[in-house]
């Protein structure tokens, strides 16, 4: 009894060895190649449950989704010959996986290092022959996608790989350049300032002379109309003097004049010095007056 | 009898009656295949004959390892779930939400949350088309629109996610100045960036469907914050100003206009008074002339009299005889201006008394006069 089970525990075992050995399931993102003593033999692209010989073959698999390459800024040089630091990234995928197998000798690191620095060399000769500008936002897409297809060229036959896209994240400027960015983004800002207060002192004064302007005008129409009124008055008085006093003008002349004496001497303080033979005092001396 | 527990379904479980052949409920050919089994396995490794006590564990053994295996393989996707399912490798489908069962180890079941909206946020300083730095943030809001491909066509969706929004984001506002992306083409900011980033993700066969950008902030770098905020204050001190003005305008003109109104009355008032007083003087003048004609001597001399009188009793007066005086003669003006001052207060009372004094120093004077001019004659 138990060294019957003994044994069937060990075939089991044996059975799950061989099979576990020698089956292997290739997934919908993987892609394979099969190594016999170190000579490949075969490449698996479609997914699915396959057989090997065990031991005597080896499988190596590889991610066969579309990956990144990100490398890191680079310092590169402009027409203008100027310093960016220019960011990128670039997806690709495993076209084909026994070219790659042996460009990489298997090692995605390898294939990732590879492919950067052929990146970094298609942006360095883009950029070269552009101005800052041309790459911040001009031909951007024309850039890249040429970039893309250079890359193809290369990259399809040399590591059977497969470029979908290069993008580049950041253009930055070096921190001395920044530096000078941003002082001339402040001179611009304080020429933008300044106009606007200019502004709106100019339109202060012109709001301001405008009122006193109007200011004038208003109360000068208002004294002219005013002295208009006033000699209308006048002479209105004047004609109505005159058309009262010029029937009997001597008669006039006399209430005027007393009229003028009463005005002129109405306080204690006035003092008149009085000639005894005033015309005043003839009674005064003679009751008859002569 | 632990192990039969879980599958507490009698009729229907084929190793319910397993334990024991004692009731006849499990299908008998299945009983029959493992007897034999055994007796082969039996054979094979020369045990003894199986008996009754021998066969028990196996099945039991047997019984467990097929109900963990059916287990495991059982799952449930959320109404908010779909599963892509691979079988030996390969897509074979994608799961919406209930219970599903697959092989284990066969198929592999990852779930992914379709409905779940996640936010990536970017932010950073970049370059403008007019060659000015702005420091923008933008979130954007996504979702997994295609499990099958967020699975299984690119390595790692979130992250090209976040390197393609970096990318976009970028491009779109290294095709706009400064000012349009900090405040004029704002909007343009967030639909440009999510046509293209939308675009980057399709080439990219991430699965993922862009919901929303925002456009969470777009500024004037730090290290130039202050001067952008001067003009700012500037654009305000402008407004400021005109406002200013406007109310110095709003106070200056209504007041002007009311005192025109003051100086045009002032001046129709003058006029009627002027006008009125003539007519009144004009009319008294006549009508004293009438009189005046009627008995012109008399009314002349009443006249002069009265209006003499008037300015004699209201006056100081020091008669002066130039002719037959002194060539040297004393008068005491600030005197005679003091005492008529002190007495103005009561003039009209005291007038006639004044006058009567007048009138008796004057008759005095003339008597002096006259006693001197006899004595001279007297003399002569």
């Amino acid at each position: 009894m138990n060294n019957k089970s003994l044994g069937i525990i060990v075939a089991l075992l044996l059975v799950v060895l061989l099979v576990s050995s020698s089956a292997f399931v290739v997934k919908e993102t993987e892609k394979a190649v099969l190594l016999r003593f170190g000579e490949l033999v075969r490449t698996y692209t479609e997914p699915g449950l396959y057989f090997k010989i065990p031991f005597a073959e080896k499988l190596r698999k590889f991610d066969a989704r579309i990956q990144t390459v990100d490398s890191s800024p680079v310092r590169m040089l402009n027409s203008e010959n100027k310093f960016m630091m220019v960011d990128s990234y670039a997806k690709y995928r495993i076209s084909d996986v026994s070219k790659f197998y042996i460009a990489t000798r298997g090692d995605e690191r390898n294939a990732v290092r590879l492919l950067s620095e052929r990146i970094n060399d298609q942006l360095r000769n883009q950029f070269g022959v552009r101005d800052l500008h041309e790459v911040v936002s001009g031909e951007r897409d024309e850039l890249m996608a040429e970039i893309t297809k250079n890359l193809n060229k290369v990259a399809q036959g040399d590591l059977g790989v497969e470029v979908i896209d290069v993008r580049v994240k950041r253009i930055d400027l070096p921190p001395e350049v920044s530096e000078s960015v941003f002082q001339r983004m402040r001179a611009g800002r304080e020429l933008e300032a300044r106009d606007h207060r200019a502004k709106g002192q100019e339109a202060s004064e012109r709001i301001k002379a405008n009122a006193d302007r109007q200011k004038v005008v208003i109360e000068s129409e208002a004294y002219r109309q005013a002295e208009e009124l006033r000699g209308a008055g006048d002479a209105e008085a004047a004609s109505i003097y005159a058309a009262a006093y010029t029937k009997n003008p001597e008669f006039y002349r006399f209430t005027r004049s007393l009229q003028a004496y009463r005005e002129s001497f109405r306080s204690k303080s006035d003092m008149l010095l009085v000639d005894p033979d005033s015309e005043f005092f003839r009674y005064l001396k003679d009751p008859k007056g002569q | 009898m632990a192990w039969n527990e879980p599958g507490g379904n009698n009729g229907k479980d084929p190793w319910g009656g397993g334990g024991g052949n004692r009731n006849n409920d499990g299908p008998p050919d299945l009983d029959e295949l493992f007897r034999k089994v055994q007796q082969k396995l039996g054979g094979l490794f020369g045990g003894s004959p199986s008996t009754g006590t021998g066969k028990f564990p196996w099945m039991l053994v047997i019984v467990i390892a097929v109900l963990i295996y059916a287990g495991l393989g059982i799952y449930q996707v959320n109404a908010n779930e779909q599963a892509v399912v691979l079988r030996l490798g390969k897509y074979h489908s994608t799961e919406s939400a209930g219970l599903h069962w697959n092989p284990p180890l066969i198929d592999s079941v990852t779930k992914v949350n379709m409905t779940e909206v996640r936010t990536e946020r970017t932010t950073g300083q970049m370059l403008t088309e007019d060659a000015n730095i702005v420091e923008v943030v933008l979130t954007v809001q996504w979702q997994v629109s295609d499990a099958e491909s967020f699975v299984l066509r690119v390595r790692e969706p979130v992250k090209s996610l976040q390197e393609a929004t970096d990318s976009a984001l970028r491009h779109v506002v290294g095709s706009l100045t400064l000012n349009g992306v900090i405040s004029q083409n704002r909007t343009q900011v967030s639909t440009d960036t999510q046509q293209r980033l939308q675009e980057y993700l399709d080439l990219y066969q991430t699965g993922i469907r862009i919901d929303v950008v925002n456009l969470t902030d777009a500024k004037a770098p730090r290290e130039v914050q202050d001067a952008f905020d001067d003009v700012t204050k500037a654009r305000e001190d402008e407004v400021r100003l005109q406002n200013e003005a406007q109310a110095y305008a709003n106070q200056v003109i209504p007041v002007a206009r009311g005192q025109a109104q003051r100086i045009i009355e002032e001046a129709e008032g003058y006029k009627a008074r002027v006008v009125e007083s003539a007519r009144g003087e004009a009319v008294r003048f006549e009508k004293l002339l009438s009189e005046y004609e009627r008995a012109p001597e008399v009314t002349r001399e009443r006249l002069y009299l009265d209006a003499v009188q008037d300015v004699m009793s209201n006056t100081s007066k020091v008669m002066v005889d130039v002719e037959g005086g002194n060539n040297m003669m004393y008068l005491p003006l600030d005197k005679l201006t003091q005492e008529s001052t002190s007495q103005a207060v009561q003039r009209k009372d005291t007038s006639p008394i004044v006058i009567e004094e007048v009138y008796q120093r004057i008759v005095e004077r003339l008597r002096q006069d006259a006693a001197s001019s006899r004595r001279s004659q007297t003399v002569r």
